[in-house]
């Protein structure tokens, strides 16, 4: 649904308010300029951000986006000069990218009046992977009012509440039965609700916004008024704003409008005429984005009561659910627990639903607290017991499922046992792993070094000589988790990379066989259109033969295949993520 | 205490007050007999101690046996304080070699022991290399030693080890055992002694194979225990409490289960079924806890009992090895344009049409 945008498309899309055109002083030295600010990325990750951008947005934001990627940040003479496209086209993109939020500009290093410098980052272009996901999980808890605003901000980036409003209750009378519209305070509301709970945020004012002097950043907090000060690197999130989550007042009175169809064919050229309808609502210049950490916090949240409900039972993640939502806004993002909650707040907090007494509920929380996962534990005695979800610990037992169950699946249950084993003993000798895992000596040692082939399983040399010589040395085989899961991340990383070519070899193969029946809907919606005898539309339709047809389910079952995997393998991708920015934190 | 006519002044002095002694001691025999008798023992026989090493010999003997545990040279030279380190050291040594003392060392200094006069019968006929080797191998237990290590403690060349090994063994005082370990390497033991576990591998090892599917069937039966108790409890319906203490199995009770189940040819104990449930632990499908048990309990150990739960797993198959190249062997070596290529993956190809 969202792929096949090109620039242009992309441009016309809403493209507001970017300085992009500002600052266009020529750089003294042309060649790459290492950004002190960017985190490492790997090759597997541009490769990776590199075919997203291209489905997304097409080539040219592609190269300029790697280019960015690859050489850190740098001003705009400096892209055009290397990517060799021309200075309109790279303007483009860079409007394309800022309005996604995937780069960022600041003021250059050399002070307030050098030129300004573009940077992007792997993370936010990476998110793209998993928009379905964010629209699904709005459309279970907002249902179809919440899919499509989401949807909305996810394809134009940043917008105004009152743009999406409308837009969206113009999609959904569309879809409405006949001579019913949709109201835009249901939207108003569906998007209040959005911003209350905190999916959806404003965008943070952009530095030097309005101010055509360009000499004084001032509206960067840490920043002083001296034009000398140095720049101050790390840009303000979002959540350092104090109206962050504010909905402005609005006046929207109205409801949806049906697209006619004999309109059918301008709906590209609609929705620029919005944009440019002059119509105001009073909250210009306060545009929204999709709040993706919140998004973040929710899945993680779903893992752990998934995780809780295969481990004990249903009532026991039902609990954890409850503990959950009301930590939700209380708690911060990198906590490694929530806040203590008393027994009491909890039972009177649960679902109606669920009529268990105050007796049971204190014998579930005792066993949730013994069980060896370590999902909850206690905080104190007081209000009958403080109860904690620790949060870190938990994401660590489920990246270690993870490595367990890839080690399984790849390798067979017998080399799962010997790596749970080192999980569990840290360090073993040969024989010691061969006794506790009951594997024959000979078995066990051609698995430990496949295992070691593959780096799964490392080896650590303590001698008892100094010169290590090998007849006395010990050799411990251990198992690291933290490197380990960072490995398997960009094997991830690498198999979606893998998947999405794969997906493009194979349109590519039958491209003569889609635009063949690209065109053949055509001429048939024109012709339904414009009342033809069903012998013609027969007719119209037989003009693909029936291999043709089973070619074009194959592909079509292929490509459903292939973007489910890539979902799939984005859960990996999320857990893993989650559990080594924990670590990061936590260190 | 010693009488005051004893002095040290010289040993003609000393017979002739001797014999005076005596026949006062005798006389002073009836009362003194509540204090140390052997004192008077003692002095009737140490004038004749000194001049028949013979003598010195059998006091020794006796001193052993009053001692079993052994006596020192402080005990002997306590008691014969006039003998001279020389003469006991002979005696001593003579009663090595007739192979009725044996010498042992601990932390205080060198231990004189009477030997059992049963076990150095046995010895008759062998000359002294064939029964210092036989006392390394008795001194090695039930490990058994090697070959090699009989060598270095007892400094012998390697043909006539081999010789004396061999004439041990016709013998049947001591046996050959094979090693699990390394199974060329043989471990010499006495007869009648049973191999340690190390050694022979124990319950899973039958003549130095390890027996994989034993160890396997045993893992599925104790699995199978565990998971129907935990499936039982919980259809229980009872207080999540009530649930989850019924749905746990002490060692003990799986170890009884599987002995009646009369799989097993040989006798498990339990710390063998305590094994069998820990790699059931590493599978991932066990969990364990320790609680403290009153000592007396059936099953309990230094006052703790271990509890064994069946579990489930609390993630799906994660979502990469659903995907071809999360099980791909050749995963590092595909890249695009390479002979090994995600357009032309043939993993990929079957995965898409099935």
């Amino acid at each position: 649904m969202m792929k096949q945008m090109d620039v242009l498309d992309g441009l016309e899309k809403g493209v507001k308010d970017v300085n992009g055109g500002r600052n266009l002083g020529v750089s003294k030295d042309g060649g790459t300029i290492e950004c002190e600010r960017c985190t490492e990325m790997t090759a597997q990750e541009v490769r990776l951000c590199g075919l997203l951008l291209r489905e997304h947005f097409g080539e040219v934001v592609e190269k300029v986006g790697t280019h960015l990627l690859k050489s850190g940040a740098q001003n705009l003479r400096t892209i055009i000069h290397e990517t060799g496209l021309s200075v309109d086209l790279v303007k483009k993109s860079l409007c394309v990218l800022v309005q996604h939020g995937a780069a960022t500009f600041s003021s250059g290093r050399k002070g307030p009046g050098s030129p300004t410098e573009y940077h992007t980052s792997c993370d936010r272009i990476l998110r793209i992977l998993r928009y379905p996901r964010y629209i699904y999980t709005a459309k279970t808890l907002y249902g179809d009012t919440g899919e499509l605003i989401i949807e909305e901000l996810l394809q134009r980036g940043h917008t105004t509440m009152s743009s999406t409003v409308k837009t969206v209750a113009d999609r959904l009378t569309q879809n409405m039965a006949e001579g019913r519209t949709m109201d835009y305070n249901e939207v108003s509301s569906t998007f209040s609700k959005l911003v209350e709970t905190h999916f959806l945020q404003r965008c943070p004012p952009l530095p030097g916004v309005g101010n055509k002097d360009s000499s004084a950043p001032s509206e960067t907090p840490a920043t002083p008024g001296t034009p000398a000060a140095p720049v101050n690197t790390a840009p303000p999130t979002p959540e350092s704003f104090p109206e962050c989550y504010k909905v402005p007042s609005v006046t929207l009175i109205g409801r949806g409008k049906r697209q006619l169809a004999s309109e059918d064919g301008e709906e590209q050229r609609s929705a620029k005429r919005a944009k440019m309808d002059p119509e105001t609502h009073g909250d210009e210049g306060i545009y929204w984005q999709v709040n993706f950490e919140r998004f973040h916090l929710h899945f993680r949240d779903q893992t752990i009561i998934s995780a809780v409900a295969n481990k004990l039972d249903q009532t026991s993640s039902e609990i954890v659910r409850t503990m959950l939502r009301m930590s939700e806004v209380t708690t911060s993002p990198m906590a490694t627990c929530t806040k203590p909650l008393s027994a009491n707040e909890i039972f009177r907090s649960l679902p109606p639903s669920y009529n268990i007494l105050r007796p049971i509920l204190d014998q579930y929380l005792t066993l949730l607290v013994d069980d060896p996962m370590e999902f909850v534990g206690k905080a104190g005695e007081s209000g009958g017991g403080m109860f904690v979800v620790n949060l870190h610990r938990a994401l660590a037992n489920l990246a270690r499922a993870t490595l367990e169950s890839v080690v399984q699946e790849r390798f067979g249950s017998r080399s799962a046992r010997i790596f749970r084993l080192l999980l569990r003993k840290r360090h073993l000798e040969q024989k010691q792993v061969e006794d506790f895992a009951m594997i024959p000596a000979k078995e066990a040692k051609d698995m430990l070094y496949t295992l070691l082939s593959q780096n799964l399983v490392q080896l650590q040399e303590i001698p008892k000589t100094p010169d290590y010589a090998p007849s006395r040395t010990f050799y411990l085989y251990t198992v690291n988790q933290l490197p380990t899961a960072r490995m398997l991340l960009q094997n991830c990383y690498k198999t979606v990379a893998n998947l999405i070519e794969r997906r493009l070899f194979e349109t590519k193969e039958s491209k003569r066989l889609l635009e063949k029946s690209q065109r053949i809907e055509a001429i048939l919606a024109s012709l339904q259109a414009s009342g033809a005898e069903p012998e013609q539309l027969t007719e119209v339709e037989e003009m693909i033969t029936a291999p043709e047809k089973q070619q074009l389910d194959t592909l079509r079952l292929h490509i459903n295949k292939l973007d489910s995997a890539e979902n799939q393998v984005d859960e990996t991708i999320f857990l893993l993520e989650s559990y080594i920015n924990s670590t990061n934190a936590s260190s | 205490m010693l009488p005051v006519a004893w002095d040290t002044e010289g040993p003609q002095r000393v017979l002739a007050v001797g014999h005076n002694i005596s026949s006062q001691a005798n006389k002073v025999r009836a009362p003194r007999r509540q204090e140390t008798l052997e004192m008077a023992e003692v002095k009737v026989k140490k004038e004749t101690n000194l001049s028949d090493p013979a003598e010195v010999e059998n006091r020794i003997k006796e001193l052993c046996q009053q001692f079993p545990h052994g006596i020192t040279d402080q005990v002997i030279q306590n008691d014969m304080p006039h003998l001279e380190p020389q003469q006991r050291a002979m005696a001593i040594n003579k009663l090595l070699s007739l192979g009725q003392l044996d010498l042992l060392r601990n932390s205080a200094g060198l231990l004189y022991r009477l030997k059992d006069s049963q076990s150095t019968s046995k010895m008759k006929g062998s000359d002294n290399q064939e029964k210092l080797v036989y006392q390394i191998i008795e001194d090695a237990g039930n490990k058994g030693i090697w070959s090699r290590d009989i060598r270095f403690k007892s400094n012998l060349p390697l043909t006539e080890i081999n010789k004396i090994l061999k004439n041990l063994e016709s013998k049947k005082l001591i046996k050959a055992v094979k090693s699990v370990a390394a199974s060329k390497k043989k471990v010499y033991m006495l007869y009648n002694l049973q191999p340690d576990r190390s050694v022979t591998g124990g319950a899973w090892y039958s003549d130095q194979d390890f027996e994989s599917e034993f160890v396997e069937v045993l893992n599925q039966q104790c699995f199978k225990f565990l998971q129907s108790k935990a499936e039982a409890a919980r259809d229980s319906k009872q207080s999540p409490m009530v649930q989850r203490n019924s749905s746990f199995a002490t060692s003990h009770e799986v170890w009884k289960y599987i002995c009646e189940l009369g799989i097993s040819k040989v006798d498990l104990s339990m710390d063998d079924i305590e094994t069998i449930l820990n790699t059931l632990i590493y599978d991932g499908k066990v969990e364990m806890t320790v609680i403290a048990a009153k000592e007396g309990t059936v099953g309990s150990v230094d006052g703790q009992m271990k509890l064994y739960r069946g579990v489930n797993a609390i993630i799906q198959p994660t979502g990469l090895v659903k995907t071809p190249c999360g099980l791909c062997p050749v995963f590092d070596d595909c890249h695009e344009g390479g002979e090994i290529s995600p357009s032309t993956c043939i993993y990929m190809s079957e995965w898409l049409d099935f």
